[in-house]
């Protein structure tokens, strides 16, 4: 009786191992490509109107660097006009609304397996492409990217996508 | 003037009576013309008696006609299928306890340690598996400018990671 108990805690033991290991096994795949499995990402895009004339810089554009090297160091004043948030599904836009007419579509494309995340993005007026058709980026979580150049109220709009934004990549 | 080697033929021609009569006394002359030659020649045919004495004494001790018959006999006998006798079926016994637990513990033990060695592999840090460096920073994958002209810069971010800037010129568009 005993050697039966004996056999039942090693296959009880066994039978863990195998659905950890299942787990485990889950995972790794998770990691290598999310795009099936990741429901959503939190993203915050960024309209800045910066413009050459003296002014201030918005407070919380300190934190980004990236803004006072060129090309944007010729720019002596910034403005933040919207910071929306939203949510990235794959395979699912994103429109976020900018203050120029055009709007902005956003799209998840996949998670690298490195972490980074493939967006798609394009800007455009409702039911044109005279802006920008077509863009595919690679960004890891918390570092933006920056689509520059739309002229509007005698400044440049300057918008920053940020995919996850309260992840920093390790 | 001969070789060495072909007066050594002509002296075993000479032993086996394989020479021609003429050449045989002109060998057995050379020999007996000489002391070193007739020692040679002495001790060679003392050396022939003796083998032949031996080979004498052992042909009379066989007795070829009874070993042949004794071969020839074995050989026309009849072959007779050998029976193996017959093995008793070994009765089943019981094993004592003591033998079944060990046969029983050693199942277990191969079992815990295949259970052992698959859970170490599947419970290995996955930082060993995906030794990949995490990336930072933006970059381009495809752009398209479509009718405008654009420019793809990198920026240095805070934590010196590259961003993407993709600038784009155009004019300015009003309201819908």
């Amino acid at each position: 009786m005993s050697l039966i108990r004996h056999l039942l805690v090693i296959a009880i033991l066994f039978g863990a191992s195998v659905s950890s290991g299942a787990s485990a096994q889950s995972n790794s795949l998770a990691r290598s490509d999310r795009a099936s499995t990741t429901s959503s990402v939190p993203a915050e895009v960024l309209v800045v109107l910066a413009k050459e004339e003296p002014g201030d810089i918005d407070p919380q554009l300190k934190k980004l660097t990236a803004l006072r090297r060129p090309p944007f160091n010729s720019f002596r004043s910034m403005k933040i006009l919207s910071r929306p948030k939203l949510k990235l599904t794959p395979g699912k836009d994103a429109l976020v609304s900018l203050p120029n007419g055009r709007r902005m579509k956003l799209t998840l494309l996949r998670v690298m397996p490195d972490g980074r995340y493939k967006v798609k993005a394009a800007i455009n007026r409702p039911n044109k492409s005279d802006y920008l058709p077509l863009l595919q980026v690679v960004a890891s979580a918390g570092d933006p990217f920056f689509v520059a150049g739309q002229t509007y109220q005698g400044g440049t709009l300057v918008v920053g996508v940020i995919v996850d934004p309260k992840k920093t990549a390790q | 003037m001969e070789s060495p080697k072909t007066e050594d033929d002509r002296l075993q021609m000479f032993f086996d009576g394989e020479l021609a009569p003429e050449e045989e006394a002109a060998v057995r002359r050379d020999l007996e013309g000489s002391p070193e030659g007739a020692a040679q020649l002495h001790e060679w045919e003392q050396l022939r008696q003796a083998m032949k004495g031996v080979s004498t004494d052992w042909a009379a001790n066989v007795d070829s006609d009874a070993l042949f018959a004794r071969i020839e006999s074995e050989i026309n006998a009849p072959v007779v299928p050998i029976e193996r006798p017959k093995q008793e079926q070994p009765v089943l016994r019981v094993v004592p306890g003591g033998r079944e637990r060990r046969v029983w513990g050693g199942v277990a033990t191969g079992f815990a340690a295949a259970a052992a060695i698959f859970l170490a592999v599947m419970a290995w840090p996955e930082s060993h598996l995906d030794p990949a460096p995490a990336a930072r920073g933006s970059e381009v994958v495809e752009v398209d400018f479509g009718s405008n002209t654009g420019t793809i810069f990198e920026v240095e971010g805070g934590a010196g990671e590259s961003l993407a800037v993709i600038w784009i010129d155009d004019e300015e568009v009003g309201l819908p």
